[in-house]
């Protein structure tokens, strides 16, 4: 397939955007007609990811590197960062390392903007071609080959480049959807360090780092998260007050939010909030009651559906909890098979069955056949 | 971490048909995902400045259009896209809320709950019937007879009590027998034993202990049964863990009395003219007949004020969220907390009140301070100079660890400063109103017997004390002075006639009361400022 080249129409005024005189629309030949316009066969990229069929990817993108599908440099760059992808969701880190260093340290360089390349891209189009994630990734790397400082300062370093470089800009320069772009991408960032800093057990650095994030009150599952820290290192009392706001929250918004989907997403939120306080208040019976009403009103919330059947057990009633879990992987499979759930189910087999080695080869024996490449089969530990 | 068991340690050839399977089940966990590796497809498939160019921009929905990840998960929709892409812009967090069940025994501490999930297995083929079951904290064992057919007692030992083999040894074809010793009994099902376990069967149940003893533990979990050749079979399962101290301890007392190190504020001020007798506890005025009178504040602090510094140290693997530090005082003392107040730089809002800064003390060695102000109020005030040990109270506390799993511990008796038992006291009862340079006068004192036998005879006189310079006030006349006895419980009143030598703020000092029957020399008794004028 031949990307389709730049244009070669008259200029005339384009009834888009005045500031870009110069450009032209033609709904054939645009780059942005569709993902595959834009990048070579990117749909199907696209598409495997989303089934987890990652070794496919690497396949597919070692055959169009050297097929030569790829001719433009934003392709290279967008091949690169779903092959790194797929070789860290596939824990080969040390492959993705590899990849890394074919390219430049700095990925602000000039090589990776467009105007470095005005045969490829006329009509002055600037900016970088980097895809963000591969930011993102090149910071994380450090800490899946051992060394989380490394990426943490990374990842510190990559907040000040958002927010010294692309969210002080001048509103009127730049696009509405790229100022939002970047606050995502903030969060983003600023989420990946204070997971860090959890696992470090570093409460206090997370709960100034959350506090900033959710001084705004604008997302309810941020504040949830706050609630779930605090409940981490056991401060109970004041989870409960950060529930309650999220409740008070999801309450206001609901009024005015006419969609069904989000309004059950945000019930469920605040349902599993309250089964947590119930829980920790050792009231399993009323947490399941609560885990229950969620699973109604959505059948594929599986932190219900595993925290369910976690009750379940401190209720003394292991069989059923074993059954909760087997159903849903049953069930909804896409959805349930995650790792957490599947070392959950293994500690339940182990306790239930003095032979478990028989139970936990039937599941992985399934598990095989059904699991996306990057599931961490390690979980069963068989 | 299930454990399983294979019977005692008897040296039979135990083939049970149960089988014990035991889970510590101390609280979940919320699960932290490092890496959840889900993303914005506009930060996979596009370079992140694309969507400054407003064409671009304007085409981005549609682009988008069929890979929403904020459509509703169709169950019929096979794909794994909620492992790929954000469902929601927390889910970078890696905290969703997931439970997960302890992976590991862990360490116990002192003050916590031991809480454990036992599952008795049926393995075999058959039936098990009346099954008994005893779960209890051992120290010596168990033991059990049953008439069996073949004639011989089969026992069932533990360890450790040579008394108790003999025994077991000595008797045979015994009707059934327990001996037990030291146990403490958690769980008996013997009133009501379990019917049956039916084969491939399950019996479960939950144990609860509170941990009161540091050091090794045997919890011990029985189950006597009747298994399918109707042989009544006995099966024991031994849980040993060590006990340890999560915190220690360690408190300061400071005890502030008056002519004590505290400090001196000495300012002018317009007072009445007044002739005020110093008075012991809080402060001491002079007045002169002149127009600006000093006030001397000698001791800021009121007698019975004691002030507790507690540090607690935290020796587990995990921090430690205190979530309550009380001091209970002891009878007549009261107790206030003293915090130093947190002033925060950022404006108040409705997240200040829900997120206050946690007091979370660090594993391995962290430490934290509390600070409080005891003090002593009794309508009898010789009980506090009574006891020579003071008791103060007792420190409680109870700390959280991972989702609020608690543990509480009490301190022993903290006890303050032992107060010195002073034999003899010397106050100035009589003191002029002016003092002249160089101008002689008198101080009254009163010597006091503080014991229960007659002191004295005494004498008295004024030491040169250390420094090199000459002493500010002296003794006028005779340099040593002899009082009489002095009953115990009872009073010496006497004069001192005294002349000063330099004028200003003096001390008179290094009075000394020499018992001449038993040796003792008292110093520093008394100690007072006062104000040469001059002519």
């Amino acid at each position: 397939m031949d990307p389709s080249e730049s244009e070669s129409l008259p200029a005339s005024s384009s009834p888009i955007n005045s500031a870009s005189a110069s450009a032209v629309e033609d709904p054939l030949s645009s780059p942005y007609a569709s993902l595959n316009s834009h990048c070579h066969d990117l749909s199907t990229l696209q598409d495997l990811a989303c089934r987890g069929a990652w070794r496919t990817i690497l396949d597919k993108v070692a055959r169009s590197r050297s097929l030569s599908l790829l001719s433009r440099p934003h392709e290279h760059l967008i091949y690169l960062t779903f092959n790194v992808l797929a070789l860290v969701k596939l824990r080969r880190f040390a492959d993705a390392q590899q990849e890394f260093e074919t390219l430049d340290d700095d990925l602000g360089s000039k090589q990776y903007q467009f105007e470095s390349f005005p045969d490829q891209y006329p009509n002055n189009k600037s900016g970088s071609m980097v895809p963000f994630a591969l930011r993102w990734l090149h910071a994380h790397l450090p800490f899946t080959l051992g060394d989380r400082q490394l990426s943490l300062d990374r990842l510190y370093v990559l907040l000040h480049f958002i927010r010294d470089t692309k969210l002080s800009r001048n509103r009127d320069s730049v696009t509405e959807i790229s100022i939002d772009l970047w606050r995502k991408r903030e969060t983003f960032v600023i989420n990946s360090i204070v997971s860090h800093h959890l696992t470090l057990k570093e409460f206090k650095v997370c709960l100034y780092l959350l506090k900033s994030e959710t001084s705004k009150l604008e997302d309810p599952f941020m504040v949830s998260k706050l609630g779930y820290v605090q409940m981490q290192y056991g401060d109970l009392e004041g989870a409960k007050r950060s529930f309650e706001l999220v409740e008070k929250m999801v309450e206001k918004s609901e009024g005015g939010d006419a969609n069904s989907n989000s309004n059950s997403n945000l019930k469920n939120l605040v349902g599993r909030n309250k089964a947590l306080t119930y829980l920790v208040g050792k009231d399993y019976v009323s947490a399941v009651r609560e885990y229950e009403a969620c699973m109604e009103r959505d059948a594929s919330d599986f932190v219900a559906i595993n925290n369910k059947a976690l009750c379940l057990m401190y209720l003394r009633d292991l069989s059923d909890s074993i059954k909760v879990l087997e159903s849903a992987l049953e069930r909804v499979p896409t959805v349930a098979l995650n790792e957490t759930l599947v070392v959950n189910l293994c500690s339940m087999y182990e306790l239930a069955y003095v032979n478990h080695a028989d139970i936990k080869k039937t599941l992985s024996t399934w598990i095989a056949r059904v699991a996306p490449d990057d599931f961490d089969t390690s979980c069963t530990r068989i | 971490m299930s454990s399983g068991s294979s019977g005692g340690a008897g040296g039979q050839p135990a083939t049970h048909s149960l089988a014990f399977r035991v889970m510590r089940l101390c609280r979940p966990t919320l699960h932290v995902d490092n890496s959840p590796l889900k993303f914005d497809p506009c930060d996979l498939l596009f370079g992140e400045d694309l969507f400054d160019d407003p064409i671009a921009a304007s085409h981005l929905p549609r682009l988008l259009g069929g890979q929403s990840s904020a459509a509703a998960v169709d169950p019929a929709d096979l794909s794994y896209r909620g492992r790929f892409l954000l469902q929601q812009p927390t889910d970078s967090l890696g905290l969703p809320g997931l439970l997960v069940l302890p992976q590991a025994f862990g360490a116990i501490y002192l003050g916590e709950t031991f809480c454990s999930y036992i599952s008795i297995n049926n393995s075999s083929n058959f039936e098990v019937r009346d099954v008994v079951i005893k779960w209890f904290r051992s120290c010596i064992m168990v033991c059990e007879f049953w008439p069996v057919s073949s004639g011989y007692a089969r026992v069932e030992l533990n360890f450790e009590d040579i008394d108790l083999l003999n025994y077991a040894i000595s008797r045979t074809k015994a009707a059934e027998i327990q001996t037990e010793r030291q146990r403490l009994l958690l769980l008996d099902t013997s009133k009501s034993p379990v019917e049956s376990i039916r084969a491939g069967g399950r019996y479960d149940f939950i144990v609860e202990h509170d941990v009161k003893e540091l050091g090794a533990h045997t919890l011990v979990c029985t189950a006597l049964y009747t298994d399918g050749d109707n042989e009544r079979k006995y099966l024991p399962q031994f849980f040993k863990f060590m006990v340890s101290n999560p915190l220690s301890v360690r408190t300061k007392v400071r005890s502030v009395k008056d002519n004590a190190e505290s400090a001196v504020v000495i300012t002018e001020v317009m007072l009445m003219k007044s002739n005020l007798r110093p008075v012991s506890s809080v402060n001491m005025l002079f007045s002169l007949n002149k127009l600006s009178y000093f006030v001397m504040i000698k001791s800021i602090f009121s007698q019975d004020t004691t002030f507790l510094e507690a540090c607690i140290e935290n020796h587990t693997k995990s921090d430690l969220y205190m979530d309550q530090v009380e001091f209970e005082p002891a009878q007549y003392w009261s107790a206030t907390v003293l915090r130093a107040e947190y002033h925060s730089s950022e404006p108040s809002s409705v997240l200040s009140e829900t997120f206050k800064e946690p007091i979370l003390i660090k594993s391995g060695g962290g430490i934290y301070n509390y600070l409080y102000q005891l003090k002593f109020s009794s309508p009898d005030k010789t009980q506090f100079k009574a006891e020579s040990s003071k008791i103060l109270g007792k420190l409680q506390i109870t700390w959280r660890t991972n989702l609020g799993e608690p543990g509480r511990l009490q301190t022993q008796h903290i006890l303050g400063n032992p107060v010195t038992r002073k034999d003899i006291e010397l106050h100035a009862v009589d003191m002029p109103s002016v003092i002249m340079l160089e101008k002689s006068f008198l101080v009254g004192l009163n010597l006091i017997n503080l014991t229960d036998r007659v002191l004295g005879p005494f004498q008295v006189w004024v030491s040169e004390g250390g420094s090199p310079d000459e002493k500010a006030v002296v003794v006028n006349g005779l340099q040593r002075m002899t009082l009489g006895e002095v009953q115990p419980h009872s009073s010496l009143k006497f004069q001192l006639n005294l002349i000063a030598v330099k004028h200003g703020i003096q001390k008179i000092s290094g009075i000394t009361v020499y018992d001449t029957v038993e040796k003792k020399t008292y110093e520093a008794l008394f100690e007072m400022e006062i104000y040469v004028d001059l002519e």
